[in-house]
Parts: structure tokens; sequence; C-alpha cells
């Protein structure tokens, strides 16, 4: 996309191209480039494409069994009523599908330059490491965004249209009216995006330092579970507060007929805890890493 | 350039016992899950429940007030001291049924550490897993089991 574009606009001003040096020194063009890069790669129209259909195919297959999934939170009424789905889904999704999600990129998109030798080829261009660091943090901070944005308004979508959009149970007993429901879905999942960038930021961290992508993808989906594993075993709540998985439960105020929000508020304290301490470390390593290979 | 040498990683290591052991020490205080959040959460979603099953079996008019629950809650666990999240809580509640009459039944509660529950009632008083609407339609008992949640801050 950016090549055409860049001959196309060449023959206008022909000398004076080369003696500007184009996007030195700008986070943003480097941005730019980390999002052609991640639009390029198969793994990341993949994951896309699983979040936009998998919704669909999951109500499809829920809607053919007469079990309940009556462990999930809104596992019962799932056929009751089509706003159920996406929080059924999002109370599912918070246990290792999340991580994962957002691993995807954010654990490979520092290593995958180890990976294939390419550091020195980045930093010797107009870019510092600096400005590189927070080219791929914001291009996998965008992608978790893009990521979670896409997989609630499909689990929406599968939900209302395959199920329909009756009056959705409060988690205090009372009818929620439909109107007002689909904001409130909508509101549950964005809570989600903190805790979310959270993980994303744990991907970056593990990536930098072990520079190897399997680490980077696999190492926020164990931690993600050994935290899971913590709350289900009751350890103290003290040091439960502290987890990051925490925060994904945070949704459960916004739909009781009186809201909570301090689930809310500490959760995203929390996450912007681990976003600052992992994004820290992860960018003193990489100032401090003696790149002379590849 | 800054390898770590092994006296940065003691002291590293010893901050990062420290900082553990002082957690845990903090850790042993509080509770999420306390008996009165857990009687405070089931006495009215029980009550909005009931009402909503009342009206589809064709009782409507009836609020959550007249229902008037009256949770009662603990723990069977042994030195468990009535906190923290299992699936040994028992509340008996009692309720003033559409016609005046007083009821009584025992609920399961199984809590989780995130403030959400579980709970089933008995079959004799609340029903069915699925019921008969007036208008002759199968569906949820809203009271047979139901979810609830309580904020834990």
């Amino acid at each position: 996309m950016t090549i055409p574009a860049t001959t196309a606009t060449a023959p206008v001003p022909p000398a004076t191209i080369d003696l500007r040096p184009v996007g030195r020194g700008r986070v943003v063009t480097a941005y730019r480039w980390e999002i052609t890069k991640l639009a390029a790669q198969a793994r990341t129209r993949a994951t896309l494409a699983v979040c936009l259909v998998a919704p669909f195919v999951f109500v499809v297959l829920l809607d053919r069994q007469d079990r309940l999934p009556k462990d999930t939170l809104y596992g019962r009424w799932v056929h009751a009523s089509g706003f159920a789905t996406p929080l059924m889904i999002l109370g599912f999704a918070a246990q290792w599908v999340f991580p994962l999600l957002t691993s995807l990129v954010a654990g490979d998109i520092f290593a995958s330059e180890d990976q294939h030798g390419t550091w020195k080829t980045i930093l010797t261009r107009s870019h510092s490491r600096t400005q590189i660091f927070w080219a791929k943090t914001l291009a996998a901070a965008t992608f978790a965004t893009l990521v979670l944005t896409v997989l609630a308004l499909s689990c929406l979508a599968a939900g209302v249209l395959l199920v329909g959009h009756q009056p959705l149970e409060s988690l205090s007993g009372t009818l929620l009216p439909s109107g007002r429901t689909a904001g409130l879905v909508l509101a549950a999942w964005a809570s989600a995006l903190p805790p979310l960038l959270g993980f994303t930021a744990l991907g970056i961290m593990l990536s930098v330092l072990t520079r190897s992508s399997p680490m980077g993808i696999v190492g926020p989906i164990v931690l993600g579970l050994v935290m899971q594993l913590y709350a289900f075993l009751n350890g103290a709540d003290t040091i439960r507060h502290l987890l990051l998985v925490t925060p994904f439960d945070a949704w459960h105020g916004l739909l009781a007929a009186h809201p909570y929000y301090g689930p809310l508020r500490d959760g995203t304290l929390v996450s912007v805890g681990y976003i600052l301490i992992c994004l820290a470390v992860a960018y003193t390593a990489l100032r401090r890493r003696d790149i002379t290979g590849g | 350039m800054h390898r770590p040498t092994p006296g940065r990683l003691v002291r590293a290591a010893v901050a990062v016992s420290a900082a553990t052991a002082l957690t845990a020490a903090l850790a042993g205080c509080a509770t999420d899950v306390t008996r009165p959040r857990v009687e405070g959460s089931i006495g009215p979603v029980f009550a909005n429940l009931y009402v909503q099953q009342q009206a589809l079996l064709g009782h409507p008019g009836l609020t959550p007030t007249a229902v008037a629950t009256k949770p009662t809650c603990h723990r069977t666990t042994p030195g468990s001291h009535d906190k923290g999240a299992g699936s040994d809580w028992i509340c008996q509640v009692g309720w003033t049924d559409g016609t005046g009459k007083h009821q009584n039944g025992k609920f399961e509660l199984q809590v989780r550490s995130n403030g959400c529950y579980q709970a089933g009632g008995p079959t004799k008083i609340v029903g069915p897993l699925m019921i008969q609407t007036s208008t002759d339609k199968q569906v949820i008992n809203p009271v047979f089991e139901f979810d609830g949640c309580f904020d834990t801050t």
C-alpha cells in the first residue's frame, strides 16, 4: 500500500525527496510500518477472521444442545436471551482466550526481529530504539483493542441475530429492558480492555526479555492460567486483588440492578500498574541491550 | 554492558522475597466473602426472582417488598467463621408468598472468591427446573437455580 503511494507522488517533486529525510524521528512513521507489517501477516488476519466467525459457530452449536453451560455466569440464560451470549462468552474468554489473542501479536512483535535477525537493519534506519519501542508497543495495543472490538461486536450480533433481543436478567434478579442492555453488554466488554492491555504489556516484556516468540506468546497464557488457579483455589484475597485476571470480573458490577463500580476502579488501577511496570522493564532491557549480531 | 553480578542478583532475590513475605502477612487480614454480604445479596435477588416466577405462573402484582425475604446464612465447614468462598454456604430464607403465607427454604450456595454465587433452592417449594407459564409455555424456573453477585470492594 505504501510503496505505490510513494511512486505515485515521486514524479511531482523529484529532487526534494532525497534531501529531506522523510519521517525522521517520528514514532508515527514507524508505527505505520508496524501496522503494515501486522496487516500483511497471515496470523493477524486469521485471528481477526476467527474472532468474527467463531461467536456465530458457537451460538449455533450451543443452540443444538439441551444442556446449559450453567457453570459460567449467564450460561443458564443463553437460550432465553440473545444478550446472555456475549456475556457468557466474556466470562469464558477471560480464562485464557484474552491472553492468547493479545500475546499472538504482543509476544512476537519484538522477538520476531531477533528471529529474523533484523534488529540491526531497522535500527540503522532513521529511527531510534525509543521510537521503535513505542511504535511496536502502540501497534500491539492497537491490535489488542481491535481484536476486543471485533469479538465484542461479533458476539453481540451472533446473540441478537440468532437468539433474539429478549429482556435480560440482571445479576440482581430483575429484568433489564432490551433498549439499555446492548449498551450494558458493550460496556461490560469495554471493561476488559485495561486488563487486556495489561496482558499485552506482559507479552511485550516477555518478548523483549526472552527474545523468543514462543515464550512471548505462551508466557502470558501460562501466567494467566496460574493466576486463575490461584483465584480458584481461594488464595488470600489481598493478593487476588493484585492479579491481572481479577479485573476481567469487574463487569459484574455493571449488570447489577444498582450498579457498583468499585471493582472496575480497582481493576483499572491494577491493570495500569502492570502496564507501567512491564513496559518500564521492557524499555530498559531494550535500551541497554547490546545489539551487534544479525 | 550491565551484566548482573551475583551480588545484585542476591539483593534482588532478597527484595522480592521480602515483598512476598509482606504481602503474605497482609493477606491474612481481609476476606471479600462475608456473611453480611452474602445475606445482603441473596435476600433481594431471591425476592426479585420470586416475583418474576409468580408473574410467570399467573400471579402478578407481587412486589419484592411484600415478599420480605429474611435470609440467615452460614458455612458448614467448622472453623470457617462464616467467611470466604466455598461451596458449603447454606442460607435459610424465610419469605411471604402471594397468599400471605410464610414460607421457608434451605438454599445451597456455591460462592466464588470474586463475589458471585450460584444458589439452588428446594424443589418442593420453588418448583422444578422448567415451569409451565399461565400461557402454557415451558420456561426456565428463575428461582430453581440462580446466580447473583455482590460488591467485594
